[in-house]
């Protein structure tokens, strides 16, 4: 933190430059001004050209953006009055009668539908987890390293992979017979002779280690790009007073990745949701339905056996719930930070 | 930036942890890349030297990995006896298409988001978003429903607009903030000059350019590697890479050879493209919310 005696103060308010209240402060973690800002003429620092256009004549620009609206409007806003419509109705292929709630008091007794709740939990928290730890650690080793450039763009490569292509490379190299990574797991003494996508405890592991290797790399370019622009004078500042690296990480860096790594978490928790090609490619929600995480089991239900009716009800709840964590954890990690001393 | 120095430290705890340091990111650079490299060099090898496998802990064994004849008759069964020409094609229009229409639907309206404020702008730029944000399957169940009665199922013409249900929001997103970097004062200075507000509009396209390009790419990269609307909405007429290659997996006979094939096929074009856009990607895969 930037401590600005007063004197300093006084002379940067009669000169018309903004001294950083304490509520910007705490929002954005102000630099040390260098001197060769200081140093700069006074109009260099006038406000930047607007980037709004001050004459607007609105209607042009709304012409602009119809095109896009439209097209939005149409794929989803139009798709989400028909899902709550179908959700209410039989609907299958061609045919289609009101059933009413039917759709939706099923879902109570639905011991599947049920499940693939709990497993779509249990499968973000694990790959969350790892992801966020590995990718983490990944970065600060990583960050200001010789080979950064070399290593960010190896990490790189998982990332440009279809989903369902590396969801079939994987499930070749799980292969009880011929798999190189069942051999390693088998040789490490990790597993019986069943494959790991074969046994009902460790399927789910399987899955996940094919989602943390293909995106833990975006948690550690995230993070990377979040450690550039942490302050290294105040790093510097902590261990000239004998701070340890440690202490340091914890007191400086990472509070000022905080909002990055918030990003990061809900991006990663969403695509959990978003995203079920591996999986479905991987184990299709087996064996005995302990992967059946809830999107698969919707694929299922809609274009497995096309209960269009049911599968929207499902779809719904699926996409409301989305919403509402993806509301609940940005006012929870949106807090203001408390400062620490 | 370059010369700032970054300060070491020297005690025994530190290098003991730069030495773990270096041990763990070895390692997990192996476990990034060995897959990779298993399906290369399995697209390569003949089934039964793909399938050799040394004995359980036997470790010296791995050699039999590297020991093989290199064989290119997978990639012949896919092109010259199978129809991945035209499931590439399908892939490249599908891709490509929804890009095209992103990009040019999807900078317009970045441009105007940038240029004027209205009320309810911002409720507008969050329901934008949060398209992109809704779970592909929920999504799916009516919009199949929808492009089933228009006939839109199996055509490309449908894969694209299915396409365009995550990569327009995407466009406008990041585009947005590349028109906030372009001061308004360009515009005007044109139209003083005489220029209609759409050759001004025009005008300022170049400064973005860099910035609409890598779109385009990672626009193509999101939509070439989809795989639910590909085998939903582009089922039958449409068949793209992704669902050509999960095809070749049969209840009796799984092509393994050939699936490792098609996996380098689809895989390879997006690593190169990623590579070009490298400096891009943090920016496109975050959405904007962290910038490099």
């Amino acid at each position: 933190m930037v401590e600005m005696t007063a004197v300093q103060m006084a002379t940067r308010r009669a000169e018309g430059v903004p001294v950083p209240t304490d509520k910007a402060d705490k929002l954005f973690r102000v630099r040390a001004v260098s001197t060769e800002v200081e140093a700069r003429p006074l109009e260099a620092t006038a406000t930047a050209p607007t980037k709004l256009n001050p004459t607007a004549s609105k209607r042009y620009y709304f012409y602009l953006m119809a095109p896009a609206i439209i097209i939005l409007a149409f794929i989803s806003l139009y798709p989400f009055f028909w899902l709550i419509i179908m959700s209410l109705q039989d609907a299958d292929i061609g045919t289609s009668e009101w059933n009413d709630f039917a759709n939706y008091t099923r879902l109570f007794t639905d011991s599947r539908y049920l499940d693939g709740w709990v497993l779509l939990m249990k499968y973000s928290a694990m790959c969350l987890s790892l992801q966020l730890g590995i990718g983490i650690f990944l970065a600060v080793i990583i960050n200001n390293s010789r080979f950064e450039k070399f290593l960010v763009t190896a990490f790189l490569m998982p990332m440009m992979m279809a989903p369902a292509v590396a969801g079939l490379v994987w499930l070749f190299l799980y292969n009880g017979t011929f798999g190189w990574y069942h051999w390693l797991f088998q040789s490490l003494g990790f597993l019986g002779g069943a494959s790991i996508l074969a046994s009902t405890s460790t399927a789910m592991l399987g899955i996940v280690i094919v989602d943390v290797w293909q995106w833990t790399p975006l948690i550690t370019l995230i993070t990377l790009a979040g450690l550039k622009r942490v302050p290294q004078d105040q790093l510097e500042a902590n261990m000239v007073d004998g701070a340890s690296p440690f202490r340091n990480f914890i007191s400086v860096t990472l509070p000022n990745l905080y909002p990055v790594l918030l990003i990061a978490f809900l991006l990663r928790f969403m695509d959990n949701f978003r995203f079920i090609d591996s999986a479905l490619v991987l184990t299709g929600g087996g064996p005995a339905n302990s992967t059946k995480i809830l999107p698969i089991y919707l694929f299922e239900v809609s274009f497995k056996f096309f209960k269009l009716g049911r599968g929207a009800a499902i779809a719904l709840t699926l996409l409301v719930v989305t919403i509402i964590l993806g509301m609940i954890l940005v006012r929870v990690f949106d807090r203001p930070q408390v400062k620490k001393g | 930036m370059a010369s700032r120095e970054v300060v070491r430290y020297e005690s025994g705890f530190t290098k003991a942890f730069n030495i773990f340091s270096a041990v763990f990111i070895g390692l997990y650079l192996v476990w990034t890349l060995l897959p990779i490299f298993i399906m290369f060099m399995s697209s390569f090898k003949d089934l039964l030297e793909a399938f050799k496998i040394p004995a359980v802990g036997d470790w010296a064994g791995v050699s039999v990995f590297f020991q093989f004849t290199p064989t290119l008759k997978h990639y012949v069964s896919l092109f010259v006896d199978g129809n991945f020409s035209q499931y590439m094609l399908n892939s490249l229009m599908a891709a490509g298409g929804s890009a095209i229409v992103s990009v040019i639907f999807g900078s317009m309206a970045a441009y105007s988001l940038s240029r004027i404020d209205f009320r309810g702008k911002s409720d507008l730029f969050f329901w934008i978003i949060s398209t992109r944000m809704a779970p592909v399957v929920a999504v799916m169940v009516p919009l199949y429903a929808i492009f089933r009665s228009l006939e839109l199922v199996g055509t490309l013409p449908g894969l694209i607009l299915a396409y365009s249900t995550f990569n327009l929001p995407f466009a406008i997103w990041i585009l947005k903030g590349f028109f906030d970097n372009v001061p308004y004062a360009i515009e005007e200075a044109q139209m003083v000059d005489g220029a209609t507000r759409f050759q001004a509009f025009r005008s300022i396209l170049p400064l973005v350019a860099p910035g609409i390009g890598a779109f385009v790419v990672l626009c193509i990269l999101f939509a070439w590697n989809d795989f639910l609307f590909a085998a939903i909405i582009g089922s039958g007429g449409a068949k793209t890479l992704p669902v050509a290659t999960r095809e070749l997996v049969q209840p009796q006979n799984i092509q393994w050879g050939a699936i490792m094939a098609a996996g380098v096929v689809t895989t390879l074009p997006m690593m190169l493209l990623g590579l070009v856009i490298r400096r891009y990607l943090v920016t496109g895969l975050t959405m904007g919310a962290v910038k490099e």
